[in-house]
């Protein structure tokens, strides 16, 4: 018997194709090509060969950028800690917590950019931070948050973490309504407190949504952009102390034009961000087939 | 009723016309009576003839042109004038349409990438200050007006302003609306500080001393700015420094007026009198927001944006004063015009030259003056009793010295090669004396050294 050919599939997925093409795999190709030239947007392309890999290897701030979007990947673990805490918390039958739970996603529909200039207020020196600090006599004069190179990252991933916190909780919520009751039924009956029950029982529960939550946001970590550009007025951090991959690679592209050069840390990024997501999926897939 | 009494009057008219006699005399014969004078009084109704427009100054202006014209920032507040201009270039030049866009905070970006999507604009908006026009008169897609206008053209605006931002000596704009650099200052901090307004430094030397006295009398911070995108021109005007050699083969950044200049700005930061996130910034609105919020004691600006001041802050736009900006080493004030600037390849530069200029020329200069703080780059616009007449409100009170100020505004910047990337250098350059504690002729030095391998 033979299988007859159809069109009718390809009928379906050719726009969802034509798509991919043109917004995924056309800009990846361009990319990897205009890596090997000297691009500067307006004028064409020159073919440079390996010379922008080259100049990578020996630029100090590519490596501190690389350093920084590293460091920036705590914010995965401390997401997950908080969001499923949180989604614990709001788990329950309590007036209201239809309200709390609103409020703890209302940062996620707030936008970054929004967040982050409300950010830059309260940080700002003459701000509600250091406003609140001075009055409780806890600091004599007003500490320049944003212009301190020690804590532009820092506030760069709180701003995330906050910025993410009730897009996460929503998730891990999601999965903890679906766990069994009879589960935790069980674990009482076999001695379990409050928070034995959460460890034992809801945890591994959790499970898919922990491998979901960990891709997501260390890949969003990774490409993190808009905190840092508004919290640091669109230059990096004073001595480039909050500059990320990816506002290099903005800077680069856009700052000082050198596309080609761009499209180097663009690859390199790439490379690093697949890596990542293939050992994060593996590592928790494993840890999923030793829990059953 | 009336209609019907109108036209038996009209026809009555046409029937004693006919039964009357001629009205011109016939020719006189020798036997007949001497003819009697007859003053005959016509009113004749004529439709002038249309002249030339005395701003249609460009010629071959090509029939049926459609242009593009892109400004930066300007709508809404200023859409009844944009329209308005673009309403009258086209009664001066018929046929000619315009499409205008305004871009704002994308601007940079949007123009980068219409050029490389072959989509640019055929006028634009751009900024000298910025660096937008040498950026891109470099790249070669703007069009060289030094060949392509007539002198009788070029005399309209102040010479300084049209030998500005100049590629291997051409010029590629049009100067547009300038700005007078002022001080704004914040009558009650500064006074609560001890100091008098008309005391203000005449010289940028004079600032970290101030800064000193503001901190140490009130608590705030000076609202200062390192030009980050342009700190070669900073650098040029406050510090007297030679930037590069005559020959354009090496930089000369770290001769010891630029390590003096360098090192009052460290001395500030370890002094801890400047905010430094506005010190370090390339949005200029963190400066201005922090004075226009009360916490600054001055802050150096044009007098268009005291309307900032007064929207977001009227209470201190009561305790505003106005004084000179205090100059640098050079003894010189950079040049502040905007300006408009022609796509090289347009299909229809005549008639996008004719657009460019239209809106550069004295009278389209004048009426944006009356709209907003600004000063026209054209003398002649200053012959209008608008700018003779005594300020009233702040916002207007350098309108009498203007013409003055923007006449000596000279452009002393030479064409840097690899102008970005020597700024990049120099930024870093100076966060490492600023912040890291190099010192600043070690700094420098080093910077010049990068700099130099950039030069082919």
């Amino acid at each position: 018997m033979t299988k007859r050919f159809s069109l009718t599939p390809y009928l379906f997925l050719g726009p969802a194709l034509l798509g991919v093409a043109v917004f995924v795999l056309y800009p990846i190709a361009a990319v990897i090509y205009y890596s090997f030239t000297d691009y500067s947007i307006i004028t064409p392309p020159v073919w440079i060969g390996l010379k922008n890999f080259q100049t990578l290897v020996h630029d100090a701030i590519f490596w501190q950028a690389l350093w920084h979007s590293l460091v920036y990947l705590l914010v995965t673990p401390i997401l997950i800690f908080l969001c499923i805490l949180l989604a614990i918390v709001v788990d329950r039958r309590l007036p209201g917590i239809y309200a709390f739970r609103a409020l703890y996603y209302i940062p996620v529909i707030s936008g970054s950019i929004a967040v982050g200039i409300a950010w830059r207020l309260m940080l700002d020196t003459n701000g509600l931070l250091n406003g609140i600090l001075l009055s409780l006599e806890l600091i004599r004069e007003p500490i320049q948050w944003l212009a301190e190179p020690a804590y532009t990252l820092p506030i760069a991933m709180l701003l995330t973490i906050w910025l993410g916190l009730g897009y996460y909780m929503m998730i891990f919520l999601a999965g903890l309504q679906n766990i069994p009751e009879e589960l935790y039924d069980a674990a009482v009956i076999d001695g379990c407190n409050g928070w034995q029950k959460h460890w034992y029982v809801s945890l591994p529960g959790l499970r898919p949504q922990v491998t979901f939550v960990a891709v997501i946001s260390s890949l969003a970590a990774l490409q993190v952009f808009n905190e840092i550009y508004i919290l640091t007025g669109g230059l990096g951090g004073i001595l480039n102390s909050g500059v990320t991959i990816v506002f290099y690679l903005w800077r680069q592209a856009f700052r000082l034009q050198h596309a080609g050069y761009a499209s180097a840390v663009a690859l390199v990024l790439l490379v690093i961000t697949l890596a990542f997501s293939i050992v994060n999926i593996r590592l928790l897939e494993r840890g999923a087939e030793a829990g059953t | 009723m009336r209609t019907k009494v109108l036209s038996l009057f009209v026809l009555a008219s046409i029937v004693l016309a006919a039964c009357a006699g001629a009205a011109t005399p016939a020719p006189a014969t020798e036997a007949s009576v001497p003819p009697t004078p007859v003053t005959i009084i016509r009113e004749v109704v004529v439709t002038p003839t249309p002249g030339p427009n005395p701003e249609a100054v460009i010629q071959g202006v090509e029939p049926n042109a459609e242009i593009t014209f892109w400004t930066f920032w300007l709508s809404p507040t200023f859409d009844d004038f944009i329209n308005g201009t673009i309403a009258r270039f086209q009664q001066a030049y018929p046929g000619v349409t315009v499409k205008w866009e305004d871009h704002q905070g994308t601007f940079l970006d949007d123009y980068r990438n219409s050029v490389a999507a072959g989509t640019q604009p055929d006028v634009a908006n751009l900024s000298n200050g910025e660096g937008w026009v040498s950026e891109f008169a470099t790249k070669g897609v703007l069009l060289n007006l030094d060949d392509a206008v007539p002198q009788s053209v070029k005399d309209v605006y102040f010479p300084g302003l049209w030998r500005v931002s100049l590629v291997d000596g051409k010029n590629y704009q049009f100067p547009w609306y300038a700005a007078v650099a002022v001080e704004l200052i914040n009558t009650q901090l500064y006074t609560q500080a001890g100091l008098k307004v008309e005391e203000f430094p005449k010289t940028v030397a004079g600032l970290p001393a101030l800064c000193k006295t503001i901190k140490a009398m009130t608590g705030t911070l000076c609202d200062i700015r390192l030009t980050v995108n342009d700190l070669p021109s900073q650098m040029i005007y406050e510090g007297g420094v030679k930037f590069i050699s005559d020959d354009g083969k090496k930089f000369t950044f770290d001769s010891p007026e630029a390590v003096t200049w360098l090192q009052m700005y460290v001395d500030m930061v370890k002094a801890g009198v400047v905010d430094r996130t506005a010190l370090m910034t390339d949005q200029d609105r963190v400066a201005l927001d922090l004075f226009t919020t009360g916490k600054a004691a001055f802050f150096q600006t044009g007098p268009q944006l005291i309307r900032e001041v007064r929207t977001n802050n009227p209470g201190l736009y009561g305790y505003l004063a106005v004084v000179p900006a205090p100059l640098g080493a050079s003894g010189a004030m950079p040049p502040t015009a905007m300006a408009i600037s022609v796509k090289k390849d347009t299909p229809f530069p005549n008639a996008s030259i004719a657009l460019a200029q239209f809106f550069t020329n004295p009278r389209s200069m004048l009426e944006f003056s009356k709209v907003v703080s600004i000063y026209p780059s054209t003398p002649a616009s200053y012959d209008d009793p608008f700018f003779s007449a005594k300020p009233v409100a702040i916002e207007d009170s350098a309108k009498p010295i203007a013409k003055d100020i923007i006449s000596r505004q000279t452009d002393l910047k030479p064409t840097i090669p690899s102008f970005k990337d020597v700024n990049e250098i120099l930024l870093q350059a100076i966060q490492q004396a600023l912040f890291n504690n190099v010192p600043a002729q070690q700094a420098l030095t080093d910077a010049v050294t990068k700099a130099n391998a950039l030069i082919k």
